[in-house]
């Protein structure tokens, strides 16, 4: 059994460790300024008090580069954080531990797949067309 | 999955029995747990907007807005909201211990955490209480 966890923590890699709680902390800022930003801001007159979030809010704010930044950030964040995750509970079985070069691989794929799917999504709403 | 290797795991003696686990254990299994649930809610996330997104015009996101706005979507995300927030207050006692401080404290810092998740989970409850029991869709 210990063994076992010795192995688990040298494949998982002190970069990722690290690089988890690193995101970790940033997350918790981000999501903060993320539920803010979209459910309690004021977003100009023509929307104020309007309990639903409208394309339109979402394409004002989008409007500024700081939260393009934010919500990208996020997102690849969210990914790496996520996924990184699912791979630290998945090395704790042996069947995935024993194949962690062919699962690092598969996640890396998954999430900068995901990521250029995340990119496409709010596109029509930082230009403003379409949605 | 062998049946003795799946009693190892959650049988009577195992560490996963519900009265053979301590408070470390099951702050480590509700994180598990929780963090399992939010990665799959980033892609249902990524599924809903995508399909609002890559519609005809703003519209679709509106009207998306407008289904997910219903008290049973709303009530969903409250759940979404304590799974986060208990993740977020559990991850940051694991940081908190990677820096070494509070080890051996740890179901103090435990508690003081979870009682930190328990006012956002009220704060959070009171933000959206009435989309869930007042009107039916908001605005």
């Amino acid at each position: 059994m210990a063994e076992q966890r010795i192995a688990t923590t040298k494949v998982a890699g002190t970069w990722a460790w690290a690089l988890q709680r690193l995101s970790a902390v940033l997350l918790i800022v981000f999501l903060g300024i993320h539920i803010y930003a979209s459910h309690f801001m004021n977003l100009g007159e023509e929307t104020a008090g309007d309990t639903l979030i409208t394309f339109e809010d979402v394409s004002i704010r989008l409007d500024q580069l700081l939260y393009i930044i934010v919500d990208y950030g996020m997102l690849s964040m969210i990914l790496f954080h996520g996924l990184n995750g699912l791979r630290t509970v998945m090395f704790d079985f042996d069947i995935f531990a024993k194949r962690h070069k062919l699962v690092d691989v598969g996640l890396w794929i998954l999430g900068l797949a995901t990521l250029v799917w995340g990119i496409f999504i709010l596109l029509p709403f930082i230009t403003g067309s379409g949605g | 999955m062998k049946v003795s290797s799946f009693k190892w795991l959650f049988g009577k003696n195992s560490e996963f029995w519900p009265t053979n686990m301590k408070t470390g254990m099951w702050a480590w299994v509700g994180h598990r747990l929780t963090g399992l649930g939010l990665v799959a809610y980033v892609f249902l996330h990524l599924s809903f907007l995508s399909t609002a997104s890559f519609g005809e015009d703003g519209a679709s996101f509106d009207d998306l807005m407008a289904t997910t706005s219903q008290p049973l979507f709303v009530a969903i995300d409250f759940l979404l909201v304590v799974a986060v927030i208990y993740h977020a207050m559990n991850g940051l006692r694991v940081v908190l211990f990677d820096l070494g401080m509070g080890i051996r404290r740890q179901k103090l810092v435990f508690w003081i955490c979870m009682a930190v998740a328990a006012v956002l989970s009220i704060g959070g409850l009171w933000a959206v209480w009435k989309l869930i029991f007042v009107s039916s869709g908001g605005a």
